[in-house]
């Protein structure tokens, strides 16, 4: 075998290493994980499904003041941290780093007020004696089991988003991390804002009395 | 857009109306609870517009629309398949509902 059999011209190895789908490994990495992450809330949705149209009996214990008011102030506070996520990646791949920083770091704010208001709704329930084991309302006792599993996988999603979205803030400020990371830690964090919009109606508004 | 290119993705203009877009249809379930309607019903609609919503978030806000079909067609058929197999556990599911041994 020649030597110029095995050496590869200036080029091939990006080319050999072009991805069918266009976009970055990492960008694909995560696309795949929201696909699995997808399947996990959709199993526990659908498990919670089961409970909830299996139980003649189920509680709807959810006044539209405070519960469902709030809830819906918090659905407003997600979608509209989805638009700051996309002012920061907007921001990042013009290279307007200093504000593409900004509005990561609103994105992260507006996280924290989600769980704010999410903690204290919980807090708000755990003094009327909602529990994992517990119904104050009479009947299935599963009720606190799915709410507090499904909204509690939800909120470590977002707590681990803030997370991210804060590290991505000062990667990017200092050079680190390019636009690329910013629209990942998008895709991120619209999935969570996406899950939501299924968690809302079918946990808040479908037991609302 | 060709099958093998991704587009551009839209300006912040465009990321404002679809926000809106969302936020209207939020307001049309929390409407939609309040119509007194049957179980049924009620969860039908919920989660017809869940699905819009979800729909409109995958392609605008996280910018399937702008890439290439392939990602879509590879994702998406993929995790519909999932949700769709999990769903053949409902009839048995409602069969051991009626299997229940009645209170004492």
């Amino acid at each position: 075998m020649h030597d110029s059999e095995m050496t590869l011209g200036p080029g091939a190895l990006s080319r050999a290493e072009e991805s069918p789908y266009g976009i970055k490994s990492r960008k694909m990495a995560m696309w795949l994980f929201i696909i699995a992450d997808a399947a996990t809330f959709g199993s526990i949705l659908f498990g919670y499904g089961y409970l909830r149209l299996g139980s003649p009996d189920w509680p709807r214990p959810f006044a539209f003041f405070p519960t469902i008011l709030n809830a819906a102030v918090m659905t407003f506070i997600l979608l509209s941290s989805s638009l700051t996520m996309l002012a920061a990646a907007d921001a990042a791949q013009a290279g307007r780093r200093s504000q593409a920083v900004r509005w990561l770091a609103v994105t992260a704010l507006l996280g924290v007020a989600f769980a704010g208001l999410h903690l204290r709704e919980w807090f708000t329930m755990f003094g009327e004696g909602w529990s994992l084991s517990h119904n104050p309302a009479g009947g299935p006792v599963l009720f606190g089991a799915s709410f507090f599993s499904i909204t509690g996988l939800h909120l470590l999603h977002v707590t681990a988003g803030v997370v991210a979205l804060t590290v991505m803030a000062l990667g990017h400020q200092r050079g680190r991390f390019d636009a690329v990371h910013v629209e990942t830690t998008g895709l991120y964090w619209h999935f969570v804002d996406l899950v939501w919009m299924f968690v809302f109606p079918l946990l808040y508004l479908m037991n609302a009395h | 857009m060709t099958a093998t290119q991704a587009g551009p993705v839209p300006g912040m203009r465009l990321n404002l109306v679809v926000w809106l877009g969302l936020m209207l249809l939020v307001v049309a379930e929390v409407a939609l609870t309040y119509a007194h309607l049957s179980t049924a019903a009620q969860l039908a609609g919920l989660l017809s517009l869940a699905i819009i919503e979800a729909a409109v978030a995958l392609l605008y806000f996280m910018h399937l629309k702008y890439e290439r079909p392939l990602l879509f067609w590879t994702l998406i058929p993929t995790l519909v398949f999932t949700l769709v197999l999990m769903d053949h556990f409902w009839p048995d599911a409602l069969r051991l509902l009626h299997l229940r041994l009645g209170a004492p």
